[in-house]
């Protein structure tokens, strides 16, 4: 009998993907995930904010995420599509932006979690259905609906807290 | 027993074997498929028959003569023969004792002649082709309009030697062209262009009508084969048309069944096409009607062996508990006659089919049979057309077999099978009403598709998934394309190269 890691399912013998889940069982076979924790329901929402920053987001314009308990401010400049996750060493998606150095693992930060997507002058958030959900100033996103990021939003994946800053 | 099947390798001996070496392999094979031991077990049933002929045959010391020397006639002047090899790879060669059931993979894979690819261009296979449209009110505009555009570009496809007839059916069926070479294309388009749309959706009544014009040039010859294109359910003849594709299966006519838009039953659909060895697909917009139909014929046209069957005989204490073609066109089997239809074997393209077995807990040390396979058909440029590949399989069953990895291909099925299975899975749980379970095994399947890189079809898995939790219900819609396009997963699962 081979029990499934990642669900508990008793499979037979010989089964190569567990009957349940999916997931490969056997370790040439398993991409050796980490499944994302699944945390406790989120923490309350903050106050809305009183300003809102710019929208527009220029040509040559780059962003700086200042990700909270970090020490240096990641700059980027998005692409068209911009994933934000955790990178797995056997998980053959990799994320534009790993946030594995700012304990992503712990926080519960999905594999690939969310995306920012670059449209003619403004980037829009979307989350890609992350377990832990991703949060806009404080409120949980839609999967798969993009809402616009402004200048010194906050953002939160799982527990994950940063702000974003256009330059 | 066939003509063209050679007894000797249906028994496992050489051409010399003497009479003692016979009957110690009849012996051998019999007591494994013998029906005393093997209840509820069609294909062994079947292979019982053959190998008794094949017995009786070689036992008959004049039959023998006469057999052999027809075979000594036919290698010198029927010129150059076509085969195609039945290939079988285990999922393991060595497998532990345990005291509980364990599982086992095979992977049966067809391959053609690599001969015949050669001469592809040449020799085109003739067709024997009925199309059966659905031309009820829900057909109405663009549907029909771009079935008609179809069944034009197969008209001008198909040659003179190709024979077509067209059955438009809604609650009566009508012939629209009777089953005719086709000659006067312009005549042949003109008849296709006055369909109009009205009435309800009987699949029976057409079908039939189809079966009936297919079987006037029946031949072994020619690919005997019927299209059936509907858009919507039909009720209460779903037990009919099944009967009636399996006796047209026995005649070697296969039918493929293409379902438009979101109403037609698929299971039924799949059902009747996986009877005869056709292929069943899910075509979502009108204007991909003509893509789908069209590179269905020039398929067909392609074909070096047709009525493709695999027997498949578990031992007595082997289960065979799924199967599933991966390749060329993925479609989920039914196992419970002991055979497959797998229809038509192209050129240049290999059949391969994924099987499932049980094997037995406590199981002894040594090397011992797992089952017997064999796939017949009919090779169309042959002049003895009937051929049959066999193989038997074995496994060593010891306490410490050495390390050895999957192999890749049956890896990659699998891997992508499982796909179609959670979304299968995720159906049956909604189907006895357990909206919680469908709900979480819909998520499971979003996030496997995710890490695979599908992203759309993930978004449409979580969609549903939501829609479940909400509604107790999938959308039409969202369930075939999750139906469907997780089956085409495993298009690219499949090893196209026939070559290795």
């Amino acid at each position: 009998m081979m029990i499934c890691p990642y669900c508990g399912y008793k499979n037979r013998e010989g089964v190569m993907f567990c009957e349940e889940c999916g997931q490969g069982l056997k370790a040439e076979v398993a991409n050796a995930v980490l499944p994302t924790r699944q945390l406790e329901t989120a923490s309350p929402n903050q106050a809305a904010r009183a300003t809102w920053g710019t929208a527009r987001f220029g040509q040559d314009a780059s962003i700086i995420i200042h990700i909270r308990d970090a020490t240096e401010p990641v700059v980027l400049q998005p692409a068209k599509k911009t994933v934000l996750g955790r990178s797995d060493t056997s998980s053959p998606q990799k994320p534009d932006l790993d946030l594995t150095p700012f304990g992503a693992l712990e926080k519960g930060v999905s594999r690939i979690h969310a995306a920012i997507y670059r449209s003619e002058d403004t980037l829009t958030l979307v989350d890609m259905g992350s377990a832990n959900g991703t949060h806009l100033n404080g409120q949980r996103l839609v999967p798969d609906q993009p809402r616009i990021l402004r200048d010194g939003d906050e953002i939160r994946l799982g527990k994950l807290v940063a702000h974003v800053y256009f330059k | 027993m066939l003509p063209g099947i050679d007894p000797y390798t249906t028994l496992g001996i050489a051409k010399d074997a003497s009479q003692e070496d016979i009957k110690a392999a009849y012996r051998r094979v019999a007591r494994r498929l013998h029906p005393d031991v093997n209840q509820n077990n069609p294909g062994a049933a079947e292979q019982f028959q053959d190998i008794t002929a094949a017995y009786e045959l070689l036992m008959d010391a004049d039959r023998k003569q006469s057999h052999d020397s027809q075979v000594i006639k036919r290698a010198t002047t029927a010129g150059e023969n076509y085969n195609f090899t039945l290939r079988v790879t285990p999922s393991k060669r060595a497998v532990i004792p345990l005291p509980e059931p364990q599982v086992i993979y095979l992977l049966a894979e067809i391959l053609p002649d690599p001969r015949a690819r050669d001469q592809e261009q040449k020799r085109e296979s003739r067709l024997n082709l009925t199309l059966v449209l659905d031309h009820s009110n829900s057909m109405n505009g663009t549907r029909l309009d771009k079935v008609k555009v179809a069944a034009h570009q197969i008209i001008d496809q198909m040659t003179k030697d190709d024979i077509l007839s067209i059955i438009s059916f809604n609650d009566r069926a009508e012939v629209i062209i009777a089953a005719t070479p086709v000659d006067n294309k312009h005549a042949l388009k003109a008849k296709v262009s006055m369909m109009n749309a009205s009435g309800g959706t009987e699949i029976f009544k057409g079908l039939s009508a189809g079966v009936e014009q297919n079987r006037r040039f029946l031949g072994p010859k020619l690919v005997n084969h019927i299209v059936l294109l509907t858009d919507g359910n039909t009720f209460g003849d779903h037990e009919k048309c099944i009967e009636l594709a399996r006796t047209a299966a026995e005649q070697g006519i296969s039918i493929s069944a293409m379902g438009l838009g979101q109403e037609w039953n698929d299971d039924f659909l799949d059902s009747l096409a996986s009877t005869t060895g056709g292929t069943s697909s899910y075509i979502n917009s009108a204007s991909a009607v003509i893509r789908f139909l069209n590179d269905h014929v020039r398929n067909l046209s392609n074909a070096f062996a047709e009525r493709v069957r695999l027997s498949i005989a578990p031992d007595p204490d082997v289960k065979l508990e799924s199967a599933f073609k991966h390749a060329p066109h993925p479609q989920p089997l039914t196992t419970g006659e002991g055979f497959i239809q797998l229809g038509s074997l192209q050129a240049n393209r290999l059949i391969s089919v994924l099987l499932q077995f049980q094997m037995p807990a406590n199981m002894s040390m040594g090397f011992r049979s797992i089952a017997r396979l064999v796939a017949a058909g009919d090779i169309l440029s042959n002049q003895q057309q009937q051929f049959q590949g066999l193989s038997d399989i074995s496994l060593e069953i010891t306490d410490n077999p050495p390390a050895e990895d999957p192999p890749i291909a049956i890896l990659d099925a699998l891997g992508k099978l499982t796909l179609y299975r959670m979304q299968e899975r995720a159906q049956e749980a909604l189907a006895s009403g357990d909206v919680r379970e469908a709900t979480r095994r819909l998520e499971n399947l979003a996030t496997r598709l995710l890490a695979i890189g599908e992203e759309d079809l993930a978004h449409q898995a979580r969609a549903e998934a939501r829609r479940v939790a909400h509604t107790s219900n999938l959308s039409d819609k969202g369930r075939k394309t999750l139906k469907y396009q997780t089956r085409y997963l495993l298009l690219g699962a499949s090893s196209e190269d026939t070559s290795q």
